[in-house]
């Protein structure tokens, strides 16, 4: 070190021999550095390069822990486990119930590829639901200590004193999250394939279920992310984003039932009534005016269409050949949808008249079917508060910071 | 920032205030860290050095005061202000799972250096804090002192003309904080502003050109250290005969009080009369052994400035 600039201003340091010093003070000088000017804190700033380093680092850092693989592990092999049982249970149902038809050989066999389709059906749509649950109880682990964490840690006034914007900061860390989330999507890529290749489920309704559970791990993540900038635990914050989840997933379906007092009335409407003769047979139809109760749920159907179990179902294609609803999905779409259709009038209650009972039937499905979509909407609002969330964490991250989440300390 | 008082390089601070709730962490501060010299940030705990720093390093806004860095304003144009500017923090906290070099490189991308260049300024670095054999070690191995080194290193990275250390000093063995000192001259004769927040002041004497005592958030004294040690304080005189020392003392009219088992305090005005004092003795005949401060220049000053802590 005797070479050494620095040395020559201080008192010689005992290791004067260590080879291979460079000379000068902090040595390679950087001919060019970023030398920012001027005004402007760049809070929105999303240069591409500083939200690849964060969402490097943050993806290095969560490779290397042991329990990201543990967590993969058993994610694998929960939904293995899940799916044989699911389908198992499935085709057992179903064989039994088609074996007792006794049928003739050659419905035997249709009836059997068509037992298969429905099973198939079923199963998807359970595994799918499934997934998406499993995703949803998952996912907030993946960025609901992402921010206060780092706070704890004292590694996120690390990344604030550089150049990196609060924008680059939490979508870094948004996307880290999420190619997690979507790692753990894929590794169900291969049981979700499985279902589907049993046969039954439309190949539309594989890929909009891939979509919209990849858009749903994005905005749990941004709804994680939000939460840990807003609150200074942990424990608090990984709370509050599952309540989040809880309250968009089955919360807003339950908000609806409950909702049913507000928008029930008593009103005189027309019904349809049965005539009888005087022995008491039916005969005819008639409508008269009476005093009914009703439930409006055309006034409080948009509660549902924000729940991801709304999206997805509502997202998936019909299946061609099926006539009816037999898979969860398609018994929640047009749940919804006749929710959103609500009562008509007048109320149908001859029910002796068979064929205009049908009639009423196809009418009805006909006007579901005519109804727009409800899952853009849906969806839309839920990819929403994830930007809400996300808006929240960039403002909560800008610095020089003017009050701090109480009991924190900067560093 | 067109104010003509205020320089364009360094670090000043006017009036600087914070509070937390009803907490008054920094009081009024006032600083100047000139370019090219090592300025000592010195008080007891709890006195708000480290919100200060904050502040400078533009992770605080302040209640009320002015404060620029290398030109700029930390509130106003924070990014070119950090571009500035290097800070390590009191407690520094790694991203555990990363090695030394990856943590260095990381923070060489957050600055958006080109990445050749940092990775040779990086391996430097690795190399100036000792921490190149464990360059490719995650950080979550390193013991304290370790980590305080690559702290240091991460502060570095980006060239930075202001330097600000939060206690540099803590955890470190004796020989780390020789080269600490040995790195922070080399900074300052770089022509960089540093400023250090320390508690060994026997080490600030050797480091720092000058020292800001601040106590209860408030600026106490500005000393420059070579003055301070031109004024008057105690030293210590030994010799292998106290008798024949203490006969000399007295015969000189040198008051000391009753002296402890191998020597004996004097107040001396300066330097001058400790050499006088010096040749006096040996001229007498007394076998002298040691003659030296009994206190650090800081030492002195901050003893006699800030009786309180909180
Ligand atoms: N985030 C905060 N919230 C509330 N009070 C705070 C906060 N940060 C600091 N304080 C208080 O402000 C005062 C100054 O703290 P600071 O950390 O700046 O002291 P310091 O001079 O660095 O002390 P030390 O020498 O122990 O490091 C202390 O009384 C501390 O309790
Ligand atoms: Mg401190």
């Amino acid at each position: 070190m005797s070479d050494d600039s620095l040395t020559s201003a201080a008192a010689p340091g005992p290791d004067d021999a260590a080879p291979g010093r460079a000379p000068a003070g902090t040595g390679v000088l950087l001919a060019e550095r970023p030398m920012p000017g001027g005004s402007g804190s760049g809070t929105w700033s999303l240069g591409w390069t500083g939200v690849r380093t964060v969402a490097v680092l943050e993806l290095r850092q969560r490779i290397r822990s042991t329990r990201w693989t543990a967590v993969l592990a058993l994610w694998t092999g929960v939904l293995a486990l899940l799916t044989i049982l699911v389908r198992w249970a499935v085709h057992r149902i179903y064989d039994e119930s088609f074996d007792g038809a006794g049928l003739a050989p050659g419905a035997d066999e249709a009836a059997a590829r068509l037992a298969d389709q429905v099973a198939g059906r079923l199963t998807f749509g359970i595994i799918v639901f499934l997934v998406l649950s499993l995703a949803g109880l998952v996912s907030p682990a993946l960025s609901a200590t992402s921010i206060n964490g780092d706070r704890q840690a004292g590694v996120l006034a690390t990344l604030q004193t550089t150049l990196l914007s609060p924008a680059q900061i939490v979508v870094g860390k948004l996307l880290a999250a999420w190619a997690t989330g979507l790692a753990l999507l894929a590794a169900a890529v291969p049981f979700i394939g499985w279902i589907y290749l049993d046969g039954g489920t439309p190949f539309g309704r594989l890929v909009v279920v891939l979509a919209v559970l990849a858009l749903t791990i994005l905005v749990v993540c941004a709804i994680g992310l939000g939460w840990s900038a807003i609150t200074a635990r942990t424990s608090s914050s990984a709370v509050l984003t599952y309540l989040t989840v809880a309250f968009l997933g089955p919360g807003l379906p339950l908000l609806f039932a409950l909702s049913v007092p507000l928008v029930t009335e008593n009103r005189s409407v027309a019904v349809r009534q049965q005539l009888y003769t005087a022995e008491g047979a039916p005969t005819g139809c008639q409508v008269v005016q009476e005093e009914r109760t009703i439930t409006y749920t055309n006034r409080s159907w948009w509660l549902l269409a924000a729940s991801p179990y709304v999206v997805v179902a509502d997202a998936s294609p019909k299946p061609l050949s099926a006539e009816g609803s037999d898979d969860p999905m398609s018994v929640i779409r047009d749940a919804v949808r006749e929710a959103r259709l609500g009562p008509r009038f007048p109320l149908e209650e001859c029910y002796g008249d068979l064929a205009r009972s049908q009639q009423f039937d196809d009418e009805r499905r006909a006007q579901r079917a005519s109804l727009g979509v409800t899952w853009p909407y849906g969806l839309a609002a839920d990819l929403a508060l994830g930007g809400l969330f996300v808006v929240v964490a960039v403002r909560r991250l800008r610095t020089p910071t003017r009050r701090l989440p109480t009991g924190t300390r900067v560093a | 920032m067109t104010d003509p008082t205020v320089p364009r390089a360094g670090i000043t601070a006017r009036g600087v205030r914070r509070t937390f709730g009803d907490v008054v962490a920094v009081d009024h501060i006032d600083l100047d860290a000139p370019p090219g010299k090592v300025t000592a940030l010195v008080g007891p705990n709890g006195s708000g050095k480290t919100t200060l720093l904050l502040v400078l390093a533009s992770l605080l806004v302040p209640d009320a005061g002015q404060v620029s860095i290398a030109g700029f304003d930390p509130v106003t144009e924070p990014r070119a202000v950090r571009a500035r500017t290097g800070w390590m923090p009191d407690v520094f906290g790694t991203w555990e799972s990363l090695t030394c070099r990856e943590v260095l490189l990381t923070v060489g991308d957050a600055f958006a250096l080109p990445r050749a260049a940092a990775a040779a300024r990086v391996d430097h670095l690795l190399e100036l804090v000792h921490l190149a054999d464990l360059r490719d070690r995650p950080t979550q191995v390193l013991s304290r002192g370790q980590k305080q080194r690559l702290g240091l290193a991460r502060a570095l990275v980006h060239d930075p003309d202001v330097v600000l250390l939060d206690e540099p000093a803590s955890g470190l063995d004796p020989r780390s904080r020789i080269e600490l000192r040995g790195i922070v001259r080399g900074l300052a004769a770089e022509g960089r502003t540093v400023l250090v927040s320390s508690h060994v002041l026997a080490e600030l004497d050797e480091m720092a050109d000058r020292a800001v005592i601040v106590a209860r958030g408030r600026t106490v004294a500005v000393e420059e250290v070579a003055a301070a040690a031109q004024a008057r304080r105690t030293w210590r005189v030994r010799a292998l005969d106290l008798g024949v020392l203490l006969a000399a003392l007295d015969a000189r009219r040198t008051p000391h009080p009753p002296p402890d088992r191998d020597g004996v305090e004097v107040e001396l005005g300066s330097d001058v009369e400790a050499a006088e004092l010096l040749a006096a003795l040996v001229r007498d005949g007394v076998p002298v052994v040691e003659l030296a401060p009994a206190s650090g220049v800081l030492e002195q000053a901050y003893l006699a400035l800030t009786e309180d802590r909180r």
